[in-house]
């Protein structure tokens, strides 16, 4: 199974999201901001990212902005979870391999990650 | 006297009470119980503050999901969605406070004030704030340490907590302002009234203040009799009348109501107190405006009723018919709404029918004297001349020639209208009681109701024996 970093500032909305990974077999690495997020994802070199939108020091956009700028990480699958931002996000495939809309459904979300851990970036619009 | 710079918090009627806004930079508790509307009255002002182009941080700990948030205030008008995330920022500080304790909070507040320039922050969760410290000096500090980063980045500080601190705890000798939020049951209904408890450096109206929830978020309705302060008027003049609408009236009042004056029509139901309403509003033009304030009946049973009695009302250019159905009403909305209303369109003629609405929508009715002093001392500063009707159900001996409580000394003038029997005929009488510093008429004349509207039938005429009596209302 794989690495994923879930990054939310919101701890019970984390957490929730990390059981259910690591109940599918995943390792699961939370930072509960933009910054934490982004140094998680250079140590532990994750196969996805999934990332809220508003956090503290770098929002979700911010980090994935970085990530695709740093050639070492640039193919990183991110996926966007928001509660507001989706219709920004969406135009923004450079970015996000998936965008989510808060609240989402379990099926949804593993149904997404499996897709972007089994075939990589570009498997699909956000 | 230095005037300190003001921020305005959207929310009606809010800004009055706390003396002119929030002052720049400062902080303030608002506190309740859940459901109080906290959380409604916070993202209120933020959506305001935002919608001038500022930028707002909204802090939350241990409260409902940001998505459940949204999804909640997306009933609400002021809610935009596309600011979210743009110009209001909503952050979740629980994970830094639970692992790293409340100077970490603190920091990582100051870092996002400065990383978004935030001008208004809400920090959510003072309670939970208050849980991690070890003592009253932690609270203190922490607190301190908040305001002093927001203040010097001119940031104003909103705390919200759903605990009734009490005056003396390290939170509310530390922030600028409190403001109190709650909901009382009077009788069967609920209540919800709001206290500002302390605001640095403002004239606050202190005391409670009735506030809504409704689809527009908050209204705040200022208590009236504390909210306008000019309580002294010159009495009306003499000069100046204005007609009653009904020539004969006209007749024993010696030319109409004198301007700026307030007349009570008293009697029972059934009496013609709408229908003399109606008669002084006929009279409404561009030079006088007019507006009928009623409880009672609705704008089309109104203006019907004019119709059948061949009283001829003005079109909606110059006379408007306001109906507050009886129900739920507050009483210092209601003065708001006439007031404003009487303000936007130079109202210079209104009935009130009748003052029993007001009356039925006091939670305190021990306030209803200073209300209707400051209402009516109002509509006198207005220049308003005024109709109110006010409905009598007492048998009529008990009360005739007699002011009725709570409006005993506040008016100008009284008419009474009732129904007396004259053999097996049943009459409605009017009889002036009183014109203040004027002469009238002081004979009971009948009162009938024609195609032409009212008219008055002298003693000698109807009674000549003198021989009719009283009788109680129905």
């Amino acid at each position: 199974m794989a690495v994923i970093v879930v990054a939310d500032d919101e701890f019970l909305l984390a957490q929730m999201l990390a059981d259910l990974l690591e109940d599918e077999g995943h390792e699961v690495f939370m930072a509960q901001n933009g910054r934490k997020a982004l140094d998680l994802v250079r140590r532990r070199g994750p196969a996805l990212l999934v990332t809220d939108f508003m956090m503290p020091m770098l929002n979700g956009m911010e980090v994935a902005t970085e990530i695709r700028a740093d050639p070492a990480l640039h193919d990183l699958p991110i996926v966007l979870v928001t509660g507001a931002q989706g219709g920004i996000a969406r135009d923004r495939s450079d970015l996000f391999d998936a965008v989510l809309d808060k609240p989402y459904s379990h099926d949804a979300l593993l149904e997404v990650v499996a897709r972007l851990l089994e075939r990589g970036r570009g498997t699909g619009s956000p | 006297m230095r005037d300190l710079g003001r921020v305005e918090s959207g929310v009606a009627g809010l800004d009055r009470v706390l003396g002119g806004g929030f002052v720049e930079g400062a902080s303030y508790i608002f506190q309740g119980r859940p459901g109080a509307g906290k959380t409604i009255l916070s993202n209120q002002i933020a959506f305001a503050r935002a919608a001038l182009g500022e930028k707002v941080l909204y802090v939350t700990l241990l409260s409902e999901s940001h998505d459940r948030l949204f999804q909640n205030l997306s009933t609400l008008k002021f809610f935009d969605h596309s600011r979210v995330g743009q110009n209001v920022i909503y952050l979740s500080a629980f994970s830094t406070l639970r692992d790293e304790g409340l100077g970490a909070v603190v920091q990582l507040l100051r870092t996002e004030i400065r990383r978004h320039d935030a001008q208004l922050l809400v920090f959510d969760g003072l309670l939970n704030a208050r849980d991690r410290a070890d003592n009253n000096l932690d609270v203190k500090t922490f607190v301190a340490e908040l305001q002093g980063q927001a203040a010097f980045a001119r940031c104003t500080t909103l705390f919200l907590t759903s605990t009734e601190l009490d005056d003396a705890s390290p939170e509310h000798t530390m922030v600028d302002g409190v403001v109190d939020l709650s909901e009382d049951l009077v009788g069967v209904r609920g209540i919800r009234r709001l206290q500002v408890r302390k605001a640095r450096g403002s004239a606050m109206i202190g005391g409670l203040h009735q506030y809504e929830i409704s689809d527009r978020g908050i209204t705040v309705y200022p208590r009236l009799e504390a909210a306008i302060q000019r309580q002294w008027f010159d009495a009306p003049g003499l000069e100046h009348r204005l007609s009653s609408g009904c020539a004969d009236l006209d007749e024993l009042i010696h030319g109409g109501f004198p301007a700026g004056s307030l007349t009570l029509a008293s009697g029972p139901t059934g009496t013609g107190k709408t229908t003399l309403g109606l008669h002084f509003l006929s009279a409404a033009s561009a030079e006088e405006p007019g507006l009928h304030f009623g409880f009672f009946e609705t704008p089309q049973r109104l203006a019907q009723k004019a119709q059948n009695l061949g009283i001829q009302l003005p079109g909606p250019d110059v006379l408007d018919l306001l109906w507050h159905p009886m129900g739920e009403n507050l009483l210092d909305k209601l003065g708001s709404q006439l007031l404003e209303h009487v303000e936007a369109r130079k109202v210079r003629r209104l009935v009130i029918d009748g003052m029993g609405g007001f009356s039925r929508a006091a939670a305190t009715p021990q306030r209803l004297t200073e209300f209707f002093a400051t209402l009516i001392n109002r509509l006198r500063d207005m220049e308003v001349t005024t109709l109110a009707t006010w409905e009598l159900r007492e048998p009529l001996t008990s009360v005739a020639g007699a002011p009725v409580e709570p409006l005993s000394a506040l008016h100008d003038n009284l008419i009474l209208l009732r129904r007396v029997e004259r053999g097996h005929d049943l009459h409605r009488t009017i009889s002036i009681q009183k014109m203040r510093d004027s002469d009238f008429n002081t004979s009971t004349h009948a009162l009938r109701f024609t195609s032409r509207g009212l008219t008055l039938v002298s003693p000698s005429q109807w009674d000549p024996e003198g021989i009719a009596r009283e009788v109680g209302s129905i």
